[in-house]
């Protein structure tokens, strides 16, 4: 049977490949997205005090490890049986909003903005990052200031970019400074402006990708996102809930004492990444969606003034929820909008410059669980510790996991619709790439470069001959 | 009056990849005047910086070569296709950045320093982790790391001439 392998998948953050599984009349009958890299910190991390857990935890991923510091300190809380100071709160919340922001300004413009700016069929020569720094200057010194800004709250935060140190079980370690306050927020009106800016250029720019909006993993799915009383969007406190294509919710309530209830994993063959689906319906109809699309689908409304604006226009792509998945690019702008905003409105609480700031304790219980809604999407830490504090187990389900059955989804939706035939084009090639890219995946991006290596695809033959190959 | 950067980067759990890093934060203590960044890794957001400076300085740690010695290239704005801006950025590749998105690049030269061991090395009684990286360099990575905070000062005074 003809197969096309894209291996690796450029522009995302880790490494896999794609196989797209052709018939003998050259149709696609099959494709699948392979997550290549083992990760073992389920495993490594057992035995160890569980203190340790979110400066070990941090170390999962060099993009997010504020997202697992947040949600193992969360899972920490919870075996403390602690509840944290408010301006410790506080001062979390602004971390996983700067977090947010610096990561989805990454997604949008270092790696994705090749395809919207320079198009799908452009010569890879030309559409990669340099190409559009080239070519689009202010569009790149806008995603550099606006990734900087996000990095440089955690920096002024956490005392770091990567991997900062400063949240901790009970809190955070030191209180926030009144200079440290000023200097964000006098940056903020800028990432206001390039925010605003790049949705704008973006809207425009849809009415060009019809065909990627029509066949980018547009499918009616469920959806999973944090939700709290207020229907607003919510990021680090709630509870979970499913909700249907029609907006329906499915299940709701769900805590870290029943999410297992809600939510099963199930190994595949050749991936090492698990696909996470809702149990009650099993894995075959079990398929949801997790992230900004999730999210900006499950509230009501965002809860600061300009998100509102572009939230209510957002609405208007659909009648129900929105569907395709290439407008996680465009939920992936309104959630930086919101979160410059709600970090302004917190820097402004009077509360925010307070010194109580941890609170300390020992275990409590064996079992923790931290729910914290990353850039990509939900995110689970759950320990089991013994008498001693030690972990005796853990289960982390990041958010790739949740989504790995529509990105499937989506790579074949997207195969059948651009590959026809046995000659290979980049640009059919690129749109399957393009569709796992506006996933946003983070397979663990702690180890290696994905953009440096070449990419190599091979069409080969039933008997296995090689019919065509694409290098890059 | 010469706006100077100066750039050590490598990992300090990596036993000699420290040593560019190092040789960064020796240096404060030499040139106070000078800014200096340490950091683990180059990243695209220093582009900016960069094209306010006259004259820059990356400090680096080397696999290949005689462990203990050390090189000197001059550096011209440059960047390949796959650039992806992501894990692996070049100095090259930011003095690029610096040139097409902010309309300068500074003259700069890679100092790089020939490591000899880059496996994590538990070093004995060591305060901190700094203090830990340096305990953990090979004599080798320590002879390079004095002939970089040696070189560093006369190449500066010898700018332009010789950039």
């Amino acid at each position: 049977m003809p197969t096309i392998i894209i291996d690796p998948v450029t522009r995302i953050e880790g490494h896999s490949k794609i196989t797209i599984r052709l018939d003998d009349e050259g149709q696609v009958q099959d494709a699948r997205f392979h997550v290549t890299q083992v990760r073992g910190f389920e495993k490594l991390c057992e035995g160890r005090p569980f203190t340790e857990m979110p400066a070990l935890m941090a170390r999962i991923c060099g993009i997010c490890p504020t997202s697992h510091l947040l949600a193992s300190s969360k899972a920490c809380d919870d075996i403390m049986a602690v509840r944290i100071p408010e301006t410790a709160e506080k001062l979390r919340r602004i971390m996983n909003l700067a977090q947010i922001t610096q990561s989805h300004a990454l997604s949008f413009f270092y790696l994705s903005s090749p395809d919207f700016l320079l198009g799908m069929d452009a010569d890879p020569e030309e559409r990669n990052i340099m190409g559009m720094v080239r070519k689009y200057p202010q569009m790149a010194r806008d995603g550099i200031k606006l990734r900087q800004f996000g990095q440089r709250v955690l920096e002024m935060l956490g005392g770091k970019r990567v991997h900062p140190g400063w949240i901790v079980p009970g809190g955070v370690s030191h209180p926030l400074q009144a200079a440290q306050r000023d200097a964000i927020l006098a940056e903020i009106p800028e990432a206001i402006r390039i925010t605003r800016a790049a949705l704008q250029w973006f809207k425009g720019q849809i009415e060009n990708f019809r065909a990627e909006v029509r066949s980018f993993a547009n499918f009616p799915s469920m959806f999973l996102a944090m939700a709290n009383d207020t229907n607003e969007f919510s990021a680090y406190n709630g509870w979970l809930r499913f909700i249907d294509a029609n907006l329906n919710i499915v299940a709701d309530h769900i805590t870290g004492t029943d999410y297992l209830n809600y939510i099963g994993e199930s190994c595949n063959d050749d991936s090492y990444l698990k696909s996470t689906y809702y149990k009650p319906f099993g894995l075959k109809d079990g398929v949801y969606r997790v992230g900004p699309l999730a999210r900006l689908n499950m509230c009501q409304n965002a809860g600061t003034p300009q998100a509102d604006e572009e939230l209510a226009e957002f609405r208007e792509l659909e009648r129900h929820s929105v569907l395709s998945s290439f407008y996680y690019h465009y939920a992936r702008l309104i959630e930086i909008l919101f979160s410059v905003e709600r970090m302004q409105t917190l820097l402004h609480d009077p509360e925010i410059l307070g010194q109580n700031v941890r609170a300390h304790a020992t275990p409590n219980q064996y079992e923790g669980v931290g729910i914290l809604e990353a850039p990509r999407g939900t995110l689970i830490h759950h320990y089991r510790i013994d008498q001693n504090g030690l972990i005796e187990s853990a289960n982390m389900i990041i958010a790739t996991g949740h989504n790995n059955l529509a990105i499937n989804h989506g790579v074949l939706q997207v195969a059948r619709q651009f590959i026809k035939g046995k000659k290979l084009e980049q640009g059919m090639l690129n749109r399957v790439e393009a569709v796992v890219r506006a996933f946003d995946p983070c397979l663990s991006c702690s180890t290696h470069a994905a953009g440096m290596m070449p990419l190599d695809i091979q069409l080969l033959d039933a008997d296995g001959s090689m019919v065509d190959r694409l290098l890059r | 009056m010469v706006r100077v950067l100066i750039v050590g980067y490598g990992n300090p759990l990596r036993g000699d990849d420290a040593l560019g890093l190092l040789a960064a934060e020796q240096l404060r203590m030499l040139l106070p005047d000078v800014e200096i960044l340490t950091c683990q890794q180059l990243a695209p957001e220093m582009a900016a910086t960069l094209a306010e400076c006259d004259a820059a300085i990356f400090l680096d740690a080397a696999a290949t070569g005689s462990p203990g010695t050390v090189a000197v290239t001059r550096l011209v704005p440059q960047s390949s296709s796959a650039a992806s801006l992501t894990h692996h950025v070049t100095p090259q590749t930011l003095l690029e950045l610096a040139q097409t998105l902010y309309g300068h690049a500074p003259r700069a030269l890679l100092v790089t320093g020939v490591g000899a061991s880059f496996v994590p090395q538990q070093a004995e009684n060591s305060t901190g982790p700094s203090q830990e990286a340096e305990a953990a360099l090979t004599p080798a990575a320590r002879a390079a790391l004095e002939k970089i905070c040696r070189l560093v000062p006369e190449l500066l005074r010898d700018f332009p001439a010789l950039w």
